[in-house]
């Protein structure tokens, strides 16, 4: 991998360079989180952790028509842009590879593959918050999934390239950067060194696919789906939540049935309804647990490992705390400090009493 | 297959769900073109009532003998009957007490004594599946442009729609929101049926419900969340009758008042 060295006050006409590829998006302030947003670099907040959604959606929208038919007749809908987005951390590119196994491994999906072919990914570094354990999950590092990846060493970036189309885009800005020297390696391995050290989350991740197995049958999904409001916030804010629905909608205006691809939740009571009606997850803990055990299981023997990349989106998203920490924390028999653990101990302590 | 006929029609509420179908200005005309409109009073007042319908849209709750006659005589002649709106859906908020109190109290306190001068006699209003079986529903307060469009496109294709069996956080997130219940605020998006888009909480207003609840919605651990932001129970039941029926209101109310015996108890 070739690295390159990028002075910070050249950031700005870097990331105007690259605009000539496409659209600029990058992660921008909405109230106290961020989301990626199409802005000019002024704009990009580089201190960003985590957004509300994650960028899986430039590669399946949240909601998007795949075909169109009209007069008997139908039509594949893609509305692909060119676009670089830039701020992607480790996790969530790590997240994107696992999209990318999914979506185009036993049935590639043209709409997912349109969409990435026409993607820039610009990574960037990141110094992780208290809700951040991508150490836990192995992805803290990145080596592939990307077309360029800056690190920011405050008074300048390394600038890695990760593909060839990120070398040929690299010319555009060709004058902005330079070659690294000793300096800038030394100052690389200190930060690392820097970052590793900021990692609050300490748990052992790494043994859940066979605790979660041997916990099948533990209350403690009871008590999570006592809680659960089965909003879906888990699985839109999750980058490896791959779920959609599809429905055909007629517009009256165009004469035109829309086929609609949208975002759905294995946590929606009719996601495991089946014609006639029945349900094979009616109960909230059994679509918890079907969340759980394919994220942190069945993906293992699938693609090889867990779908989890410890980005924290469901740790800071769930109004009741159900997430893969408090989870994991409730079934080493750690004491999770969660609403949904509050809400257990108070309908014990009613069955104690009556 | 002929264009469908369809009548649209209003019992007790504020009228707008129909209005809101006369909003449709630039689509209007196409409505008329897909549909044949038998009748559409707020439209129209030419119409034609001895004819049986394929679509029947009915907006209001039956708070009168009245309304219920009506609703009576359009169930018998539609092979289809839309509730639309959430008065027809759920009762809309003058069913909020429904149930509380004898019914006939309220009255007295509204119109001074037992047998008030009316137009028709009255009725508890309650929504049109206490009376008739409703095939399809469009819920809202009002009806939105978009989800009736798409609701009458798919009619006119033959296909009776169901609602998104999810809550408005999934659309609110769609929208890349902070969540407000998070924030602290009461908001009864997890509690509520989706297909508004989320409007309220995009704009920072927590959602009140007027989209009615959604099917099994896990009402206990939401009200048990809001009494740990430090909600009252007062408050948070006032919230939820507005736009979540009287059955459940009452529910919630006992549940949270066991809640506080339970808690002084200990």
């Amino acid at each position: 991998m070739r690295v390159f060295k990028l002075k910070r006050d050249n950031f700005i006409p870097f990331m105007k360079g690259l605009g000539k590829f496409g659209e600029l998006w990058g992660p921008v302030k909405k109230g106290d989180h961020h989301v990626y947003a199409q802005a000019s670099p002024e704009q990009f907040d580089l201190k960003a952790i985590r957004t509300i959604v994650p960028a899986k959606k430039f590669f399946l929208p949240k909601k998007s028509t795949i075909l169109k038919f009209k007069n008997n007749e139908w039509t594949e809908h893609f509305d692909v842009k060119k676009r670089v987005i830039f701020g992607l951390h480790p996790c969530d590119i790590h997240a994107l590879n696992i999209y990318h196994k999914f979506y185009t491994r036993l049935y590639p999906d043209p709409y997912y593959l349109k969409n990435r072919e026409a993607t820039l990914i610009v990574g960037l570094s990141c110094l992780p918050d208290e809700h951040c354990f991508c150490n836990l999950t192995d992805t803290e590092t990145v080596n592939e999934g990307f077309d360029l990846f800056l690190t920011d060493l405050e008074d300048r970036f390394l600038v890695w390239i990760g593909s060839p189309k990120g070398d040929e885009v690299l010319k555009l800005v060709k004058d902005l950067i330079e070659e690294t020297t000793q300096e800038d390696i030394d100052e690389y391995v200190a930060w690392r060194k820097k970052r590793r050290s900021m990692f609050q989350v300490s748990l052992d991740l790494e043994g859940m696919p066979e605790i979660l197995t041997f916990n099948y049958d533990s209350p403690i999904w009871e008590e999570m789906g006592d809680a659960c409001l089965s909003c879906g916030t888990c699985t839109m804010v999750c980058p490896t939540c791959t779920c959609f629905d599809i429905e055909d909608e007629y517009d009256i205006r165009t004469d035109e049935m829309d086929r609609q691809r949208f975002w759905y939740s294995c946590v929606f009571r009719e996601y495991s309804m089946v014609a006639g009606g029945h349900n094979f997850r009616e109960a909230r803990s059994e679509r918890l647990k079907l969340w759980y055990t394919h994220k942190l299981v069945g993906f293992m023997s699938e693609y090889g490992s867990p779908a989890c990349v410890g980005c924290g989106r469901c740790v800071v998203s769930c109004p009741v705390d159900i997430n893969v920490l408090t989870v994991a924390k409730a079934l080493l028999k750690e004491k999770p400090d969660a609403f949904w653990a509050r809400m257990a101990s108070l309908k014990n302590m009613e069955v104690e009493h009556a | 297959m002929g264009k469908p006929k369809v009548g649209i029609y209003g019992l007790t509420g504020c009228a707008g769900d129909q209005l809101n179908i006369i909003n449709c200005e630039d689509e209007l005309l196409k409505i008329f073109d897909i549909f044949e409109i038998e009748s559409f009073v707020m439209a129209s007042r030419a119409k034609n009532e001895n004819v049986e319908l394929d679509v029947a849209f009915v907006e209001g709750s039956v708070s009168t003998e009245k309304d219920l006659e009506h609703l009576m005589e359009i169930r018998k002649k539609s092979k289809i009957l839309v509730a639309i709106g959430h008065c027809a859906v759920f009762g809309g908020v003058q069913s909020m007490f429904m149930g509380k109190e004898p019914w006939i109290e309220r009255y007295k306190k509204v119109y001074g004594k037992e047998n008030a001068v009316t137009l028709t006699p009255p009725l508890e209003p309650k929504p049109l599946a206490a009376y008739v079986k409703v095939d399809a529903v469009l819920p809202g307060c009002p009806i939105e442009k978009e989800p009736f469009l798409k609701l009458a496109g798919k009619l006119a294709h033959g296909i009776v729609p169901k609602v998104p069996d999810f809550p408005v956080c999934a659309e609110c997130k769609w929208k890349e929101n902070e969540c407000l219940l998070l924030k602290g605020q009461l908001c009864l998006g997890p509690l509520t049926n989706s297909g508004c888009g989320a409007i309220c909480p995009s704009m920072n207003i927590p959602c009140i419900g007027c989209w009615g609840p959604i099917a099994k919605e896990n009402w206990e651990s939401e009200a048990l969340l809001l009494l740990e932001k430090g909600y009252k129970p007062d408050e948070i039941v006032k919230r939820f009758a507005i736009f979540g029926g009287t059955e459940r209101a009452e529910l919630l109310k006992n549940f949270l008042e066991s809640h506080q015996k339970q808690e002084s108890g200990k």
